[in-house]
């Protein structure tokens, strides 16, 4: 007799029916009941392409497609479940992440440093809170393209003569320009909102052909946490998309050779200073992307926020999550999004003065001491670590590209 | 680093000793923290890609800040000063100038012919640059290399700790854990501004952007120094990359 053989579309199918039944019987409002069973049934395609035989041979851009599809959808699913503070959480995840992958591919892929990264999310964090509140008409999209170009303008500004340094040298300079960053916005108090910052002028709603699928569609800004959370989350995919596709592309692949060998890069035609502009130009730009995104949701913007402090963070959770893979950025943005509870949480059971000097210092102490550690013990991070546990099966990607897992840490 | 040392050997010490002895014994702890840090951190590092050391002491820096700042808090101290910052009088007018200026003066003109003469008349300057140049040579040359890194990484912050010492016993500012920050950054613009490999240059720059920022600083606002300065070092690295006091092949990016 011949055996039935489950193709994962069948399975992926009959998982989204299941799903639909599942939440219209246990959602309360039918609304809610549509757009979970829309969730439910785009989740469901994209795993059983991510897992169908045929597939899985498929053009890379489709499985990558599938890949981010499948994670941003389960997410999106998840934010109806998830309390608020969760959900804000989960934003702030996804937001720190996009401005993690910019400084995973300037590091990882192109063998470059900034300790400038977060005063670029600050460029973007206030280019979208000026904008806002000059034209508060512009759409969302629209708004975070402009942080985004702002971001690769101040990039190119800055990337032009950083470039021509290297190592430690472009760390100096990357770092001279987030301490200058407080100044900057000082020097233009009149659009920057001085040392106050700036509120965007009117909450973000969904538009109002979404409304009906949103049951908070129409509530007050501060407890739409699930629409922020779900436009964030899929401005992080698509952001992530278009990097998953970089890092194997052609470009990325001539960025991974100037890092390891200049003189073979120049050889085969690579232009050298282009190749190092373009990828600090990207790694600010998705810089400018996750502030921008970080004032959407928190609704405002505050000069303290992007202190070289920040810049400090931003490189440190890299490190920690794992240099140059996209799992490792995500892995870091969840770590920086719970990195306040859980120090909060040390200062709790070890009985410190939440006042007191060294409980105030604890972030730096922790995230510093990580910092070292890694680079000393698990140069490839979180991320590393994991892939060092099933070493093995991971070799080669499909047709021979050299997949995302070459790290420089270790090349 | 110096930050920390001078912590230590001034504010730890002060109770007990005075100026100079406890100057002296900063400077001392400068010389062991910056061996130890060779020794510990930096070296296992060698031979990995050169941006590893630097996410170290990216990380080495926040710890070291975060530590100062619990033990002795971020309010701002001030370090009893050896000279009066009191201007002194010509005829009833107040000179820019005090003891203490002068004595910041000198002890940097100091600083910097000892380096010098360390680095052009002797045995060991010679061994430091020629390690720093070509390490496989070097050895093979018979100079130990690891030693003189070691050396270099003990110098470095033994000086650096004078410096923080003229930075912080200066009555307006006085110390904080933050207090290198802001003169590693101008530092970093003078030394790449002047040629990253031409002390002569980083000095001449040094004191050349150090002028036009006080200037900056009187005719325009406090906040414009650091613009200005940062202006100054994109322009300057477009036009001439390898600074402006090299005459080495530029490095073509």
């Amino acid at each position: 007799m011949k055996s039935i053989r489950y193709s994962p579309l069948m399975i992926a199918a009959v998982a989204s029916v299941a799903g639909v039944v599942l939440s219209i019987v246990m959602t309360p409002r039918s609304n809610d009941a549509v757009a979970l069973s829309i969730l439910l049934v785009a989740g469901a395609l994209s795993a059983g392409l991510l897992f169908a035989p045929s597939l899985r041979v498929a053009h890379p851009v489709v499985a990558r497609a599938a890949k981010v599809l499948l994670v941003v959808v389960v997410t999106l699913f998840a934010t109806y479940f998830f309390p608020t503070t969760t959900n804000f959480n989960l934003a702030i995840a996804a937001a720190m992440s996009v401005t993690l992958v910019g400084l995973s591919f300037l590091t990882g892929a192109s063998g470059q440093i900034s300790l400038g990264n977060g005063a670029f999310m600050g460029v973007g964090a206030f280019t979208m809170a000026i904008w806002a509140n000059h034209h508060a008409t512009t759409p969302i999209v629209a708004a975070l393209l402009i942080a985004i170009a702002a971001g690769a303008l101040v990039g190119l500004l800055l990337g032009l003569p950083a470039t021509r340094l290297r190592g430690p040298y472009l760390a100096g300079m990357t770092l001279a320009f987030a301490v200058a960053f407080g100044a900057i916005l000082n020097s233009f108090n009149s659009w920057t909102g001085g040392s106050g910052g700036l509120q965007l002028p009117r909450a973000t709603n969904p538009p109002s052909w979404l409304v009906g699928l949103f049951h908070q569609g129409v509530a007050p800004l501060t407890t739409n946490t699930i629409w922020l959370t779900d436009i964030t989350v899929v401005a992080s995919g698509v952001a992530f998309f278009f990097m998953a596709n970089l890092f194997a592309s052609r470009t990325g692949r001539a960025m991974r050779l100037v890092r390891d060998n200049e003189v073979g890069a120049e050889l085969v035609g690579v232009n050298l200073a282009r190749t190092r502009v373009l990828a600090f130009v990207i790694s600010s730009s998705y810089a400018a992307l996750g502030g921008a995104l970080w004032t959407l949701i928190n609704n405002a913007v505050t000069p303290s926020t992007y202190s070289f402090a920040l810049s400090i963070v931003i490189l440190s959770v890299m490190v920690i999550g794992g240099i140059g893979t996209i799992p490792g950025a995500l892995i870091g943005g969840v770590i920086y999004a719970y990195s306040a509870d859980v120090i909060s949480w040390i200062t709790a059971q070890t009985g410190l003065n939440p006042q007191g000097n060294l409980a105030s210092q604890l972030d730096g102490i922790i995230f510093g001491g990580l910092l070292i550690v890694t680079m000393l013990f698990a140069p490839r991070g979180v991320a590393g670590l994991y892939r060092t546990f099933r070493r093995r099966q991971v070799i080669k990607g499909p047709d021979g590209v050299v997949p995302v897992e070459e790290t420089y840490a270790e090349a | 680093m110096p930050m920390i040392a001078v912590y230590v050997g001034m504010i730890a010490f002060g109770n007990y000793f005075g100026f100079w002895i406890c100057a002296a014994l900063a400077v001392v702890v400068g010389f062991i923290i910056g061996a130890g840090t060779e020794r510990i951190l930096v070296r296992p590092l060698y031979g990995k890609p050169e941006i590893n050391p630097v996410v170290v002491m990216v990380g080495f820096l926040t710890v070291l800040e975060a530590i100062a700042a619990a033990i002795w808090s971020t309010t701002p101290r001030s370090l009893p000063s050896p000279f009066s910052p009191i201007d002194y009088r010509l005829g009833g007018r107040p000179l820019p100038l005090s003891a203490f200026t002068i004595f910041e003066v000198v002890t940097a003109l100091a600083v910097m012919a000892a380096v010098s003469a360390l680095f052009r008349f002797t045995n060991l300057g010679l061994q430091l640059r020629a390690s720093a140049l070509n390490p496989e040579v070097s050895r093979l040359l018979g100079v130990r290399v690891n030693r003189m890194l070691t050396l270099g990484w003990t110098l470095s912050t033994g000086v650096g700790t004078v410096t923080a010492i003229l930075v912080s016993s200066n009555f307006f500012t006085g110390l904080t854990p933050q207090v290198m920050d802001g003169i590693f950054a101008f530092g970093f613009i003078a030394a790449a501004v002047g040629g990253l490999d031409s002390p002569v240059g980083s000095i001449v720059a040094g004191v050349v952007i150090g002028i036009i920022l006080q200037f900056v600083g009187d005719f325009l606002n406090s906040n414009a120094i650091i613009l200005v300065a940062l202006a100054i070092l994109i322009v300057s690295l477009m036009a001439r990359p390898s600074g402006l006091f090299t005459h080495a092949r530029t490095r073509r990016v």
